[in-house]
């Protein structure tokens, strides 16, 4: 009896000082459901503007060379640019101000970076022989770029699509300091409260959207994705 | 059929043509082949008909019109003609059966007509179609891999046929076999063919016409009888190698040099020499070494026409090579 009980106790004290997180997650049930609709809405917000934007960019410089490095260049500059920074920038901007459009904003310039790179690479990817067996059957320049530099491009250019994803999840806390009510409140408030069942509740949470989220894209990857292609990755 | 005439083609950031005055035409229904050494822009040409690349000067007719005209949309004459590459270039992403539909698919044709023309395409070159047409390129031998590249250029019934080194990427063996197969088919089909290699000995073998080729100029064409009696310079006949007596031997069908007054010898039908008519005398040489005998019997389907000997197999060569 005195071991059991022993033991309980022991399970106790591990429970309030590693998941102590899990007792703030139900007790603010309320903050914790807003805050991570608020986060959620903000990721899928910028990936819905950064896959327009960007996979368009993206297929314009694999079209015109020239504009490439320029291009890498500038989603290069804005990717160092310390996040906190940049949406401080977008706060300064008249109309913007403190809110969502500048959280947006600043979280689509930074998926300019590894979006547009992936697309370009994907792209070209695509080994000449395939494209000149196309050109030769007569296939136009519209038809060879949709039917199939896209399709055998796909596996990279998702590729960068989910690392952006989770990249957007991890930064959008930061949003926090330009009035966002999203999950990176929780770590903000739990630092300068120093709880640490706060910033646990937060960081796990984030962590959680960025997997799910992935996790999703993943199975809309191997849906859309060629066979043809994916047996090919697996062998090699 | 096919005609070019005073081809020029200069490539951008290049001084030296690519392709020099080249002149000549293709028949219909013929296999030309174009062979030289790589860079000597026998490839070049092949693409300038297709319009892949447009020549610097001169023109290029197809039965008769030019394929520059401003009126022709070049991805429309493409569809016309068929393409074969060494590299193949199969779309990785759709299944053999799409593959072969590709050129039906941008014609528009109706959904019914393509399946079963892809089922006869596949049978044509040789592949069972129940085995291969959802399988993806990836899951294909070499072998099959270029039948299924000859199928999707043959798709749309094109009278044109261009084929850059359309066997060039698998082992000799199954080389020869596609050969004597696309041979056979082309028996049926009477294409108009300009072929692309490297190796002569694919040149003789295939071509109805040969068109030698060195930096960007013609240096011969002819027959392949042609070229091999009478090279037009040393570099024709390095082309060709040392063994052109053989090659010859090849060319010339037993028919041609049979004895027929002579008596078949009772030696010669104990050890059952005999050749067709229209086998090469390269068989009748063959026949007499292995039956260990100097003298074959040579018979038109049943009937025994008459006998070829050594001498004069012997005599063949000496006509044939000349001074050679």
């Amino acid at each position: 009896m005195i071991f059991a009980s022993s033991i309980l106790q022991w399970a106790g004290n591990i429970y309030e000082k590693y998941f102590g997180f899990v007792d703030f997650i139900i007790r603010r049930s309320e903050r914790v459901v807003e805050y991570t609709a608020n986060h959620f809405s903000l990721v899928i917000t910028v990936m819905f503007f950064s896959l327009i934007l960007w996979i368009s960019v993206g297929l314009l410089i694999s079209r015109y060379e020239k504009l490439a490095n320029t291009a890498f260049g500038i989603g290069n500059i804005l990717f160092v640019i310390p996040s906190i920074s940049l949406f401080g920038i977008f706060i300064t901007i008249p109309m913007l101000g403190l809110g969502r459009t500048s959280a947006a904003l600043a979280l689509i310039l930074y998926a300019m970076m590894p979006m547009v790179r992936n697309v370009y690479r994907g792209i070209k990817s695509v080994e000449w022989p395939i494209i000149e067996a196309g050109r030769g059957m007569g296939m136009s320049p519209k038809q060879i770029l949709f039917q199939i530099q896209i399709p055998i491009a796909w596996p990279i250019i998702f590729a960068g699509i989910r690392v952006t994803t989770v990249m957007i999840t991890g930064i959008a806390t930061v949003a926090t300091f330009i009035g966002e009510r999203n999950l990176g409140r929780f770590i903000h408030h739990g630092i300068a409260r120093e709880s640490a069942d706060m910033i646990i509740a937060g960081a796990v949470l984030v962590s959680v959207i960025a997997i799910l989220l992935d996790y999703i894209l993943g199975k809309v990857e191997y849906k859309i994705t060629s066979p043809g292609l994916r047996k090919e990755q697996e062998q090699s | 059929m096919i005609v070019l005439d005073k081809v020029d083609k200069v490539f951008p950031g290049s001084n030296i043509p690519a392709v020099k005055q080249v002149s000549f035409q293709v028949d219909e229904g013929n296999i030309c082949v174009f062979v030289g050494p790589s860079g000597c822009g026998k490839t070049t040409i092949l693409r300038m008909i297709n319009r892949l690349i447009e020549p610097t000067s001169g023109d290029i007719y197809i039965k008769g019109k030019k394929v520059s005209d401003k009126g022709l949309n070049p991805d429309h004459l493409r569809r016309e003609i068929g393409y074969v590459i060494q590299q193949i270039g199969l779309l990785p992403h759709r299944t053999v059966e799409q593959n072969v539909a590709l050129v039906p698919y941008l014609l528009k044709w109706p959904e019914e007509n393509i399946k079963p023309r892809v089922r006869e395409l596949l049978d044509m070159v040789g592949l069972d179609p129940d085995e291969v047409a959802q399988k993806y390129p990836f899951q294909l031998s070499g072998g099959m891999m270029q039948r299924v590249g000859v199928a999707r250029a043959l798709a749309a019934d094109p009278p044109i046929m261009l084929m850059d080194e359309p066997f060039g990427a698998v082992d000799p063996i199954v080389r020869g076999r596609l050969q004597d197969e696309f041979l056979r088919l082309q028996k049926e089909m009477k294409k108009t063919i300009c072929f692309v290699t490297h190796d002569i000995n694919e040149a003789i073998k295939m071509g109805d016409h040969i068109v030698i080729m060195n930096k960007g100029e013609l240096v011969q064409h002819g027959t392949p009888m042609e070229i091999l009696s009478e090279p037009a310079n040393s570099f024709v006949k390095d082309l060709i190698g040392t063994e052109r007596e053989i090659k010859l031997l090849e060319l010339t069908k037993s028919g041609e040099i049979v004895n027929k007054k002579a008596e078949i010898p009772e030696t010669v039908r104990q050890k059952d020499c005999f050749i067709s008519v229209i086998d090469p005398v390269q068989r009748a040489l063959e026949t007499m070494m292995k039956k260990d005998s100097d003298l074959v019997g040579v018979r038109d389907k049943d009937q025994e026409i008459g006998t070829i000997s050594w001498n004069d197999i012997k005599k063949l060569i000496n006509k044939l090579s000349g001074d050679a």
